[in-house]
């Protein structure tokens, strides 16, 4: 196998990885942020309390 | 610059629309900033968000910081001077950090010991001593590895837009930049940096994958291949031997470096994981991450690629050919410009808005994470532990900002009068190898060697000063790099992989025989 070959097909590989996790980021990572606020503003409504 | 420099440098696709692009995408990660400001009041929210981030928005956020546009432009560079060679370095940048997601090397104890920097571990296993020096160790590095971001972002922007054409437009870009990104980040710390680096992640990630596949279209994908065999030969795919520029002591470097420092031990990547919400979503997010850590480099790589095949074998680039590859005797322009100019040429309108829109966010948030992490160092692990008087969080979040933005100004001066000529990467392994070296070795013994002693860990931390003799300048002063009087070639005696190798040797020694020496009176197990 030459370093040719193995550049091509590891490229091939991870953009195709990538493309999936740039998916699944995109979308639970929203449901992160959503939380993430959530938990803040809590945080911050118990410490005016 | 030359009238033909001129002509070439203004030729860019980049219109009104992409302008608009930008700045609407600018406005709303400011308007982000604003909005989240409120909740930065305490200092664990305004340096770690809290500790409340989810694995997902983890994953986001670690790519987004170590995406940034300072990454892109020194990965082409090496992409366009090494060809697919460079890709070993992306790959071993994969493969460590997923070996740290799998088994939470170093990261997995950090977290569990619930520190918030990596010199607050010195303290808990060794002694406050210790803490306060790898702190300063630790920062000056870190402002010294910082040092060129500004001028490197800033000449990605001039070169994408055609403002290169213009003489002063890079110094006026840099400023511009710097006010933006100090804004910002005194603004909202940790949490603004976050949520940003989110939907940078959603911009860049597609937007990369789109300009990546145009790329291929406009160039064709054999013709890259035959063109990089054409111009580099073998060197230009196999990055162990000689003439491809790295060989086998730069591959052992790069694994040490863009491995398992870049994943477990540099603290803008660590100080991510240690404000993740437990050390399972720290896992989760490394072993993912471990996709974007490859990406962050093999794509950029593939960029610089692409413009060495544009200006080498396309029409539409011989103007560029006898700037970048001119006949001895005639100026060279730098090739960190070259990427930037390309893509100006190869990517359509709106495209190019976007991803321009996306690096300038990336080099916002590369530079408020460093900008962080550094001042909160500073104030939390230098600052801090020396003071006797009580230090409240109100004085310290405000001695963070303004730390962040005497920074700021150190950063500008830096980019104006450095002259070292090295790769930028080159420049970066070498100035952050002065805290990373010994820290590399502290941190790894500290957490799996229980006898690991406070004189250990000194002597460890002090030896990474000698990768000071990595950098160019300095080399040069001392004679380890010296001009040939006949050919007029420049010469060294020692490379900067086989200094950073040597000091990593010496720093393990130094460490293990400071602690067999002189042991701590009580062996401390993590």
């Amino acid at each position: 196998m030459t370093w040719e070959l193995i550049w091509k097909i590891v490229f091939i590989v991870v953009l195709s990885l990538f493309a999936v996790m740039a998916v699944a980021v995109t979308v639970l990572g929203a449901r992160d942020v959503r939380k993430l606020l959530a938990r803040l503003k809590d945080e911050q409504s118990k410490d005016d309390e | 610059m030359t009238d033909a420099a001129q002509e070439a440098f203004s030729q860019t696709n980049f219109g009104t629309i992409d302008t608009v692009i930008v700045v609407v995408y600018l406005l709303i990660s400011l308007g982000i900033g604003l909005m989240v400001k409120r909740y930065a009041g305490s200092m664990l929210n305004y340096i770690g968000a809290g500790r409340k981030i989810g694995p997902w928005l983890g994953v986001a956020t670690m790519t987004g910081t170590e995406l940034g546009l300072v990454t892109v432009m020194y990965s082409a560079q090496k992409g366009f001077s090494g060809g697919f060679a460079a890709f070993h370095m992306a790959v071993i940048a994969g493969v460590a950090t997923l070996f740290v997601g799998l088994t939470g090397f170093i990261v997995g104890p950090l977290r569990r010991l619930e520190v918030l920097t990596i010199p607050e571990f010195y303290e808990k296993r060794f002694n406050k001593q210790i803490r306060v020096l790898g702190g300063i160790l630790l920062v000056l590095a870190g402002v010294l590895n910082m040092g060129l971001f500004l001028k490197v972002g800033s000449m990605f922007i001039v070169g994408v837009t055609g403002m290169a054409s213009e003489g002063e437009a890079l110094k006026w870009v840099m400023v511009g930049l710097l006010v933006l990104v100090l804004i910002y980040t005194t603004l909202g710390g940790m949490i603004s940096v976050v949520l940003t680096d989110y939907v940078q992640f959603v911009v860049l990630s597609f937007g990369l994958l789109a300009a990546t596949g145009v790329a291929i279209w406009k160039l064709g994908w054999t013709n890259i291949f035959e063109t990089v065999h054409a111009t580099l030969g073998e060197g230009g795919f196999d990055p162990t031997v000689a003439d491809s520029g790295f060989g086998w002591e730069y591959v052992f470097w790069m694994v040490i470096t863009a491995g398992f420092v870049g994943s477990a031990v540099w603290p803008t990547a660590v100080s991510r994981a240690l404000a993740m919400e437990s050390e399972k979503a720290v896992r989760k997010q490394y072993c993912w991450s471990s996709i974007s850590f490859t990406v962050r480099f093999m794509l950029p790589y593939f960029w610089g690629i692409c413009a060495l095949v544009f200006i080498a074998a396309t029409p539409a680039g011989d103007d560029l050919k006898n700037l970048f590859f001119p006949e001895a005797g005639e100026p060279e322009v730098s090739n960190l410009y070259a990427m930037p100019i390309v893509m100006g040429r190869i990517l359509p309108p709106v495209l190019i808005g976007i991803i321009t829109a996306g690096m300038i966010a990336a080099f916002m948030s590369t530079h408020d994470s460093y900008f962080l992490t550094w001042s909160s160092v500073i104030t939390q692990d230098i600052v801090a532990p020396l003071r006797k008087k009580e230090f409240s969080t109100k004085s310290r979040v405000k001695l963070t900002r303004i730390l962040i933005v005497l920074m700021g100004g150190y950063v500008l001066y830096w980019s104006v009068f450095y002259k070292g000529r090295e790769d930028i990467w080159d420049y970066m392994a070498v100035t952050g190898g002065i805290y990373f070296t010994g820290a590399f070795v502290v941190l790894m013994l500290g957490v799996y060697w229980k006898k690991t002693s406070s004189l250990g860990a000194l002597l460890g931390l002090c030896s990474g000063l000698l990768m000071l003799f990595g950098l160019e300048p300095v080399q040069k002063a001392v004679g380890l790099k010296f001009q040939n009087e006949q050919t007029g070639e420049w010469q060294e005696i020692l490379t900067s992989p086989q200094i950073g190798l040597i000091t990593v040797g010496i720093a393990l020694a130094v460490t293990i025989i400071g602690s067999l020496v002189s042991p701590n009176r009580k062996e401390i197990e993590i």
